[in-house]
């Protein structure tokens, strides 16, 4: 788990998509961390990551990022979920109406940790695709060739996920 | 910017996830039903297998077993098989809706090898029921063994010194009040002005009329009429003050009364009263019946709870924190949940000749089972009926106030076994009816339990008999019985719930037990309502004491300025009217 963590940083970082690429992949990813998992709003961020131009390993790496980040910060996702679902009489009506509509209730946006951490992702996202994108521009113009020459990098780039990785390099 | 090579590998992804639904959507479906069956009834659920036709609305469930969250070896039920008839509308909002439910091999009450209970799993409503059984108090049937410990009675845990001391501080601000509100009058100066102006009225009769006497004379009779009428004032404070402290007096016996209860539950003195017999020897049987109905209406609230506001319970079980699900409920939308109707067969023991008769099929309907009673608009009802089995039940969750009601009656069918509590006797009614009526309105409560057998069998455990010193006297005075009687009804609040059992042996045995132990036992009675008294009355005589004084003495004090008013009045009045009378006087 550690190796691939490692392998798509790396990856990541050294893909030859450009910035901006890498950074909606690592902000893409950490919807995917941020959210409990097996929901429905997933599978279109999912979609989204594999679909759009956007770096594969950009979003491994946001979402290995955020997992543990989302564990940690679920009882605040909870307690934000509660606000906006039952403390918030001006959008029950919101509620409601989402609720009763087809397909929406599978996404479990009625669930407090869901709609709480779907909430912070969604607000999370341009900082974060901001905050990345100048982070791998940096990254490049620094220590990126070191990196690169180092026999750990040389190793993890000979490993097996490499070739899986390259299918969806940007 | 889109990545037309991916649309190739995510198609053959989700391609993968049908695949896999195809696989596991019907494990998937046993493993949640068995999941959140358990979670809602505290009690395992297991599911033998489900077969999932969403395409024709269909699921079927098979070899249901759900465990009794009352008994750790006995399933609540065993089903063969369970056909739903799904509406596919509402699954797309996530909604169960079942036009018809077939349920085929109902079994009740069934062995099962492992515990099935789920400890605090019910989200509390065990422990709710637990305590509301804890509430109902039932006698033991036991001696007092060795000598007396009087010494165990709490003197805090009495109410009469509490309520002594309370009553001795409402004396006092009472007295208090009252004298200050007589000083307040001065009634005694009020009656020497009128003396004396009496006086000089008497000593100006014959004279030339002189009429500032005269106008004095009337505002003297005017302030005496006035401090009458605020002494009449204070004498129907007086009065209800008198009926508060007189309350308070009989509240102080009250007290005292349930202290000697209090004292005789301490020391284990069985109540030679046959009502308090009755409940020793069914009271316990009857409170586990009540409990278990309050348990299901209970449940039925809390997964069927009335109105349209929406509602939270616990998120589905997941690695990460579960969270909440609210449920958003429309008026004209489909419920979470909702069961039109069901057919259900199922078996019961047969009315055949011995234990071993072959169990008989009956069948039972239910309708309008739903998560959102109000959305539904109607209430929830259960019916059953065959020879000798007829049981009702009907869930009024949809107004605001939900009402519960249920009733049950077997007749002819093979009663289960009793046993007397803490006692070595056992009894099997054998073929006899039983009913039982149960209504939940509100936090009020009345239930009705009633067993009636002709062929009761009893039996002794003779090696329990040794530690049971009743055990002798009672098996001597009920196993010659060949019927048995019993009623149990309960009343009351959920909070405030009050038990009463009757049987045909009450009078049997207290009668046996009174004319065994009678005389220790009231000696024994005698000597702790003693000891209750030589605590309580150190606080409660004083009190008591000075709530008769005080309502003695100051309405006796009242009364005699209430004569020296009446009387100085009286003569001023006479006086006036002697000299008005006289010829040529016009008053003004």
């Amino acid at each position: 788990m550690l190796l691939k963590l490692l392998q798509s940083f790396f990856k990541a970082l050294h893909s030859e998509g450009a910035p901006g690429q890498v950074a909606a992949g690592i902000a893409l990813g950490s919807i995917l961390g941020l959210t409990p998992l097996l929901n429905l709003h997933n599978g279109v961020v999912f979609a989204l990551i594999v679909l759009l131009d956007v770096s594969f390993p950009g979003a491994l790496l946001g979402w290995a990022l955020f997992v543990p980040v989302g564990c940690l910060l679920d009882p605040a996702f909870d307690w934000l979920g509660q606000r906006l679902l039952l403390d918030t009489p001006a959008l029950t009506p919101l509620w409601t109406g989402l609720y009763n509509t087809p397909v929406v209730p599978l996404t479990n946006f009625n669930n407090t940790v869901v709609l709480g951490s779907l909430v912070c992702a969604l607000a999370l996202w341009p900082p974060l695709f901001v905050a990345s994108r100048w982070g791998v521009a940096r990254y490049r113009a620094t220590v990126a060739e070191r990196v690169r020459s180092s026999r750990l990098y040389r190793a993890l780039a000979a490993s097996k996920l490499y070739a899986a990785y390259r299918l969806f390099r940007p | 910017m889109i990545r037309w090579k991916a649309v190739g590998p995510l198609a053959c992804f989700a391609a993968l996830g049908l695949v896999a639904w195809w696989l596991f959507a019907d494990r998937i479906a046993r493993r949640t039903l068995e999941t959140v069956g358990s979670a809602a009834l505290g009690a395992k659920v297991e599911i033998r297998d489900v077969e999932l036709r969403l395409a024709r609305g269909r699921v079927a469930i098979r070899g249901l077993t759900v465990a009794s969250p009352f008994e750790a070896l006995e399933n609540l039920l065993q089903a063969d098989e369970l056909v739903a008839d799904l509406a596919l509308a509402p699954l797309l909002e996530k909604k169960v809706v079942i036009d018809r439910l077939a349920a085929k091999g109902l079994r009740f009450g069934t062995p099962r090898a492992t515990d099935g209970r789920i400890p605090g799993s019910s989200s509390g409503l065990m422990d709710r029921a637990k305590d509301f059984a804890g509430r109902l108090p039932v006698p033991a049937l036991q001696l007092a063994t060795g000598k007396i410990d009087i010494a165990r009675l709490d003197p805090a845990r009495l109410e009469t010194p509490a309520a002594a001391r309370a009553l001795g501080a409402r004396v006092d601000s009472v007295r208090q009040a009252w004298d200050e509100g007589l000083a307040g009058l001065d009634v005694s100066a009020t009656v020497d002005s009128g003396v004396q102006m009496a006086e000089r009225l008497r000593r100006a009769k014959g004279g030339p009329p002189d009429l500032k006497l005269l106008g004095d004379a009337r505002r003297t009779l005017d302030r005496v009429k006035q401090t009458g009428t605020r002494l009449t004032a204070l004498e129907r404070t007086v009065r209800t003050g008198t009926t508060l402290l007189e309350t308070g007096v009989a509240g102080l016996e009250d007290a005292k009364r349930r202290d000697y209860a209090l004292g005789q539950t301490l020391l284990q003195l069985p109540s030679l009263d046959a009502a308090d017999i009755g409940a020793a020897l069914f009271g316990r049987a009857a409170v586990e019946r009540f409990q278990r109905a309050l348990y299901w209406a209970e449940l039925g609230r809390r997964y069927m709870p009335p109105g349209l506001l929406p509602k939270a319970e616990a998120g589905p079980r997941r690695a990460r924190r579960a969270g909440s699900t609210v449920r958003f409920p429309r008026a004209g939308a489909y419920p979470a949940f909702l069961l039109r109707s069901g057919e259900l067969s199922f078996q019961l023991a047969g009315a055949g000749a011995g234990d071993r008769a072959e169990p008989r099929a009956y069948a039972a309907q239910v309708a309008g089972l739903t998560s959102d009673p109000a959305l539904y608009g109607r209430p929830a009802t259960l019916s059953a009926s065959a020879p000798g089995v007829r049981a009702a039940a009907l869930l009024d969750h949809v107004h605001a106030t939900p009402r519960d009601t249920a009733a049950a009656s077997l007749a002819g069918l093979t009663l289960p076994e009793l046993t007397l509590p803490q006692l070595p006797v056992r009894l099997a009614p054998g073929r006899g009816s039983a009913t039982l009526s149960f209504a939940l309105a509100g936090d009020s409560i009345r239930a009705r339990w009633s067993l009636r057998a002709d062929g009761v069998r009893w039996a002794r455990d003779t090696a329990q008999a040794a530690t049971a010193p009743l055990g002798d006297v009672v098996w001597r005075a009920v196993s010659g019985i060949p019927s048995l009687e019993v009623s149990a009804g309960l009343a009351g609040t959920l909070a405030r719930p009050r038990l009463t059992v009757s049987s045909n042996l009450d009078r049997v045995v207290a009668e046996r037990i009174r004319a065994l132990v009678g005389d220790e036992v009231v000696a024994a009675e005698r000597k702790m309502r003693g000891r209750v008294d030589s605590i309580v009355e150190r606080e409660a005589r004083p009190a008591r004491a000075a709530a008769r004084s005080v309502t003695a003495d100051v309405p006796r004090r009242l009364a005699a300025e209430r004569a020296r008013l009446d009387g100085v009045r009286r003569t001023l009045e006479q006086r006036l009217k002697d000299l008005t009378r006289l010829p040529g006087i016009r008053l003004p």
